[in-house]
């Protein structure tokens, strides 16, 4: 080490501080975006809070003539198509995860997991058209025969257009599932070496070695990654309109046409002109945020204790 | 887990590195800041307008036609009515354009008198999906019953009754309506209010409206396509998109009785009438006796006064000759694109209008 300072070391230093002074910033850009997005959904959502105030989280009429707003029939839209399409896609997603982990060579695996990187990065519109054009056909066969099976007449004649909450709930459990597969694949990876073959050496096949100590060693992760899922469900927006029926009224079965808050603003806002009604569909955007922070939160708070255990 | 390129690859590509992403992070806010410096162009080479989607392929083709024949460039970015009426509340643009008149509510947020140019006349047409495309005639009464969810097959009287000889089947009827808030909606609704009371206490009328049966479907494209995958459907789109796709539709019976095929010729018809001078006028049941019923205008917006936020008077006359042009020679290009053009009396009421426009509380000189 020498004591005096060169012009390169000044040089560096300045380098240095201009770079700390450069990211702090955009990190403090980033935090304030986020706190100015809530501001900023709360203060244009106020005509609508003052309308209707806490009742608009359970009134189920939305009618923009008349100017009456609730949300329900959205959150309930929402939660359902959410946590269906996380119900269904899980068990596809976990086996996926193992496989890829623990029986796949790696000539297979590898295209496996960059075709999975593909799936996710697919634009939401893309899906949606297929959900469109291919699975709502097959939605709506299935409801037929569903309809003759429970000797439903109302079923049968009221439901056979496909578009409604099953569909949506089947295409998100597609989109998501890209998702939690590759993140849980992520947890499965990093079990370590030792407990696995430990298993395997106490005469373990390889089925009670995914039972007894993989799943269990990645519970939390995993329950983190799909909560990390169901927030990504929550929040899409393109795919779900094209096949969800934009009906905005209570769903009665699971073959209704509904409605989600992502679909309502994207079908609502461009042409909403009266401050009330604006208002109102930004409360909705106001909810949204709500429910990704706490999902959002909730998944931190599992993955850290999946951490520390 | 975490990679770490920048260990392996030395310290000359980590320096590199960091200089590159200085400069990135540098530029990316500069580009931000330079969006505010870029704002208004200086007057008269260019106009700039925002709104309706329903005209917007007329108005990019006249608008390039415009630009030719005169220099002056009109950018217009078709964000909805909403979004038009809005930019023009703000001040941000030299016009708005929409699909349905302002509202006294509306009007009142402008704070200052509006004007409402109209530009062409659209017509909405039912469009339905049943075996062998047979040629179908309603009247108001029955389509509303059929989107009030009363009417709910095919082979019910009311329809069977304005539809002999055809044969219709015992088939449950799939409602199909717009799932965004549309001026084709807006237009739609104002149609069955004033033919049916029934609607108009239950339902009214509005860009959206709380729709008793259906299914939505996100724009023309996405009403068309639930039409065309569902048999027994019938929903509504614009006149311009069931002619470019051949899609089949109903004659509607109008206020003098007659059944009347939407066309470009009928949909003008409806605005033959009598006319209000300020021209906010829903032109839908018209009483003219070859009108097709579900047919209005759609509005370029503009303020009556145009000095306003520091407008020169160079833009106010290149606002009035752009719109001049439009209700004169730009009307030629209308039915090429399936939009019907405006009757030589309407036209000339909305000449009237723009030549109302001042600028300093005197006529904009020529």
């Amino acid at each position: 080490m020498v004591a005096r300072q060169s012009r390169g070391d000044r040089r560096e230093l300045v380098r240095e501080r201009v770079f700390d002074a450069v990211s702090l910033t955009a990190a403090v850009a980033l935090v304030a975006t986020i706190v100015l997005f809530l501001l900023q959904l709360f203060i244009a959502s106020k005509d609508s809070r003052a309308a209707f105030g806490l009742p608009f989280l359970w009134r189920s009429e939305w009618n923009p003539v008349t100017e009456q707003f609730g949300a329900l029939p959205m959150i309930v839209g929402t939660l359902i198509t959410g946590f269906g399409a996380l119900l269904v896609s899980t068990p596809f997603a976990l086996g996926v995860a193992i496989f890829l982990a623990d029986y796949a060579n790696r000539r297979i695996a590898g295209p496996v997991k960059s075709l999975i990187g593909l799936l996710g990065g697919l634009p939401s519109v893309i899906f949606g058209l297929w959900g469109l054009f291919v699975l709502v056909p097959l939605v709506s066969r299935f409801e037929v025969w569903f309809g003759h099976l429970v000797g439903s007449e109302a079923l049968v004649s009221a439901g056979t257009t496909g578009v409604g909450l099953l569909s949506a709930i089947l295409l998100l459990a597609i989109m998501i599932l890209p998702f939690s597969a590759s993140l849980i694949l992520e947890s499965l990876i990093v079990v370590p070496a030792e407990l696995r073959e430990g298993a395997l050496a106490l005469g373990a096949t390889k089925w009670d070695t995914i039972q007894n100590i993989e799943l269990p060693y990645i519970r939390r992760s995993t329950v983190g990654a799909l909560v990390l899922a169901l927030g990504r469900a929550l929040g899409e927006t393109m795919a779900v309109t094209m096949v969800i029926g934009n009906g905005i009224r209570m769903p009665h079965s699971l073959f209704d046409p509904s409605n989600t808050l992502a679909s309502a603003i994207a079908n609502q806002f461009l042409e909403a002109t009266s401050p009330l009604y604006i208002s109102s569909l930004i409360e909705l955007g106001l909810i949204l945020f709500v429910l990704a922070i706490l999902i959002n939160v909730a998944a931190r708070v599992i993955l850290r204790r999946g951490v520390e255990t | 887990m975490r990679e770490a390129p920048f260990e392996e690859a030395g310290m000359r590509t980590h320096r590199w590195a960091s200089a590159v992403t200085v400069v990135l992070v540098v530029a990316a806010v500069l580009a931000l800041a330079g969006c505010g410096l870029t704002g208004q162009p200086s007057a008269v080479k260019s106009l700039t307008g925002a709104g309706a989607t329903f005209p917007y392929p007329l108005y990019s083709k006249m608008f390039d036609l415009y630009d030719g024949a005169t220099g002056v460039r009109v950018n217009y970015s078709s964000i909805g009515s909403g979004g038009g009426i809005k930019a023009l509340t703000d001040k941000t643009v030299d016009f708005g354009a929409s699909d349905a008149f302002l509202t006294d509510e509306e009007q009142a947020a402008m704070g200052a008198p509006v004007l409402h140019i109209p530009t062409c006349i659209g017509a909405v047409v039912l469009s339905y999906n049943l075996e062998g495309k047979p040629s179908l005639r309603l009247d108001g009464a029955t389509v509303a019953a059929i989107f009030l969810g009363t009417i709910k097959k095919w082979n019910d009287p009311g329809i069977a009754s304005l539809n002999p000889g055809v044969p219709l089947p015992d088939l449950p009827i799939t409602v199909v309506h717009r799932s965004d808030g549309s001026g084709t909606t807006s237009i739609f609704t104002s149609y069955l209010s004033a033919v049916s009371p029934d609607w108009k206490s239950a339902v009214g009328a509005g860009k959206s409206v709380s729709w008793p049966v259906g299914i939505g479907g996100k724009g023309n494209d996405g009403v068309a396509g639930m039409i065309a995958q569902n048999k027994g459907a019938i929903g509504y789109v614009e006149l311009v998109y069931a002619e470019q796709s051949g899609m089949p539709a109903a004659s509607l019976r109008n206020s003098s009785g007659a059944f009347i095929a939407p066309s470009l010729a009928s949909s003008a018809a409806a605005a033959g009438g009598a006319l209000p001078d300020d021209l906010r006028v829903m032109i839908v049941d018209s009483l003219a006796p070859d009108a097709y019923p579900i047919s209005a205008f759609t509005w370029i917006l503009v303020y009556r006064e145009q000095q306003y936020a520091g407008r020169t008077l160079q833009q106010a006359q290149a606002l009035r000759d752009m719109l001049t042009w439009i209700l004169t020679e730009g009307q030629s290009i209308n039915e090429s694109l399936y939009y019907a053009r405006l009757p030589q009396a309407a036209a000339t009421k909305a000449l009237t209008l723009v030549n109302s426009m001042t600028y300093g509380g005197t006529t904009i000189p020529r």
